[in-house]
């Protein structure tokens, strides 16, 4: 063993220095001693890259509206832009957090296209399609996708069923633009809305006591 | 039946309720518990061995979910496995929307590395765990050598006492938390640069019990305070004239099993302030011990530990606390813990005896325990005549260890230093 003689302690492992002082150790024996604690590279490669990327979507944001400034046109593009990278970064975070919470997911992304497409809408000057269509098919997708990756990934009932029990809500919400009169094409919110209704008496016929433990276990005090 | 024991969940103790809020990938909250061999490790043995000492501990199966008021713990079937070390030193555990359990084995050349998250557990509580995990380890790998006379683990309870929340148990509802304790002044921080991607160094060293305990009585005083002591002393030597003013204020968690006759394998202890004032020019090792013994005795006592436990819970029971949604709790949490640093300068942990069958001593050279850290901390563990003294930091400097570690050896302990990094 390496011995440091102004600490007077002895050193394992094969130190050049001194842990404690920082002094060279004098006389390292030659047999070499087996590590204690691996040596761990440093992961800071991969998050050089996120860096990049995200410095590149700041600066493109900023110059597009600086050249909008310079040279107005009629259209605010650098908002959509703004919008577009916004989305695609929503995009890259859920795609990088693991495969857990995918029902999770799906709700939020629900969510991020129906409030989207309704300020799209309103922005280019309210032409109706994001209540007619967006708002009614993305919760038919919602609703049919749960069921198949909940098939796919084998996810037992617990995992999926409260946001299958959120999207069944939501896709009703559409019977109010039926009700006021907001929507010219009918035909797709009453699908949405008839799908809603179906999927969740499904949950509360079949599937009441899991909703009831599942709102116990989260929601105690 | 199996669809019963699926759908279990189990609420946090009172403790666990404060990791998982101010975790993060500074002080990741994570404990590292290490069995020394004098052979390599062999993971399959590992393995097997694990998967034994999971039967008897079915609570540490669960994974940490978040609900709407509060978290809590849900059973699972996932199996856990040993693996080489891959990760730098007590890397985080718990990642928020992560399925994965509260703890992992590492295995690299002879060392086991027991890593557990806060939350699941505290020190005393693991040992056990590492004791089981050991004990099957042993008596696979070795089972022939010790032919029919295989040793015996000491039983110490049964499942459901393993999974007890002994913070509930013990409550008895005299406190109001709104009653505040006196203010306390703020402590002197340690300062220094940080270790690059928020790595931790850790310098081990390891020597006699008995050469320690030595020392000790010649101060007339036990291990723990003599330790106190030094940390004391030594983080008070290096401290900048300037900053003299305020006082070096250690934090010391306490086992509270003993006092209230609990044998959870879940989180059960409680934490004691030992506070000393710097403004003397030159402070004297006796006087620091003389004032850390008063302060030991001043709180253990049962009636001093009572009143804490007591006042921890009326504050998770109060209605008040209870409906407040858990994003928000957990950043007052936050904010609390960050208030609360200030008052400490470092902590020490003693996680004590490590007792395994007297068979096991020829291929055990050592236990040791370290845990994440914000600031140069210590926690140390005994196993037979070895005591390793564990410091960890955030910051390059090492200048409080040497210090440390300096008078020891000046008095003519034997060391033998590791270091990580
Ligand atoms: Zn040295």
């Amino acid at each position: 063993m390496n011995y440091c003689t102004h600490c007077e302690v002895k050193i394992r492992e094969n130190q050049e220095e001194c842990p404690l002082c920082g002094n060279m150790l004098s006389g390292i024996s030659n047999n070499r001693h087996e590590d204690i604690f691996p040596r761990i590279p440093p992961y800071y490669e991969r998050h050089l890259a996120i860096r990049i990327l995200l410095f590149i979507s700041v600066a493109a944001v900023a110059i597009s509206f600086s050249i909008n400034i310079i040279f107005p046109s009629n259209i605010n593009w650098p908002l959509l832009l703004l919008f577009a990278l916004v989305s695609i970064w929503l995009g890259v975070i859920a795609l990088v957090q693991r495969r857990y919470h995918i029902s999770k997911k799906i709700v939020r992304q629900v969510c991020i296209i129906s409030l989207l497409g309704v300020f799209w809408d309103w922005k280019i000057g309210w032409i109706g399609w994001s209540l007619d269509y967006l708002i009614p098919i993305t919760s038919i997708a919602a609703i049919i996708t749960m069921y198949i990756t909940a098939q796919i990934m084998k996810l037992s009932i617990r995992e999926y069923i409260t946001y299958a029990l959120i999207d069944g809500l939501f896709g009703i919400i559409p019977i109010l633009f039926l009700l006021f009169g907001w929507i010219k094409v009918i035909y797709p919110t009453v699908i949405c809305v008839t799908l809603s209704i179906i999927s969740l008496s499904a949950i509360f016929i079949f599937r009441g006591k899991d909703i009831k433990m599942e709102l116990n276990k989260r929601m105690h005090i | 039946m199996k669809q019963h024991k699926e759908e279990k969940w189990t609420r946090l103790d009172n403790a666990s309720k404060f990791f998982p809020a101010v975790a993060n990938n500074k002080d990741t909250k994570v404990f590292r518990f290490s069995c020394e061999l004098y052979e390599d490790v062999d993971p399959e043995v590992l393995q097997q061995s694990l998967n034994l000492t999971m039967e008897s501990f079915p609570f540490y199966n669960s994974i940490l979910r978040r609900g709407f008021f509060w978290y809590y713990f849900e059973s699972t079937y996932i199996n856990p496995t040993v693996e080489s070390e891959n990760k730098p030193l007590c890397a985080p555990i718990y990642i928020r929307n992560e399925k994965n359990l509260l703890f992992r084995v590492f295995y690299y050349n002879k060392r086991i590395n027991l890593e557990v998250f806060h939350s699941l557990t505290d020190g005393a509580g693991v040992i056990w765990f590492m004791e089981t995990l050991i004990y099957h380890y042993m008596t696979i790998k070795y089972g022939e050598i010790f032919g029919n006379n295989i040793p015996r683990l000491n039983y110490k309870a049964s499942i459901s006492e393993k999974s007890d929340d002994s913070f509930r148990k013990n409550y008895n509802k005299k406190d109001n938390f709104l009653q505040r304790k006196s203010k306390q002044s703020s402590a002197y921080q340690i300062k220094g640069s940080r270790i690059k991607e928020n790595r931790m160094k850790l310098i081990e060293g390891a020597m006699s019990v008995k050469s320690v305990l030595d020392i000790s009585h010649e101060y007339n005083t036990t291990l723990t305070i003599f330790l106190t002591s030094l940390l004391i002393y030594s983080i008070y030597k290096e401290m900048p004239l300037n900053k003299k003013n305020k006082p070096i204020i250690l934090s010391v968690p306490i086992n509270l099993r003993p006092y209230f006759g609990s044998t959870t394998a879940r989180n059960f202890f409680s934490t004691m302030n030992i506070s000393h004032s710097t403004h003397s020019d030159n402070l004297d090792l006796n006087e620091i011990i003389q004032s850390v013994s008063n302060s030991f005795k001043e709180n253990l006592t049962k009636e001093e530990l009572d009143r804490k436990l007591n006042h921890f819970m009326s504050l998770e029971k109060s209605i008040f606390t209870r409906i407040v949604p858990l994003t928000i709790k957990d950043y007052a949490i936050y904010i609390a813990n960050k208030l609360d640093d200030r008052k400490i300068t470092s902590s020490i942990s003693n996680i004590g005896k490590i007792i395994m069958p007297k068979e096991f001593n020829d291929y055990i050279n050592q236990f040791s325990i370290c845990v994440s850290a914000r600031r140069p901390l210590i926690t140390l563990c005994t196993y037979e005549d070895r005591l390793v003294i564990s410091f960890t930091s955030p910051f390059e400097e090492t200048d409080i260890q040497r210090r440390f570690f300096q008078f020891l050896s000046q008095k003519g302990v034997e060391i033998e230093i590791t270091s990580n990094l």
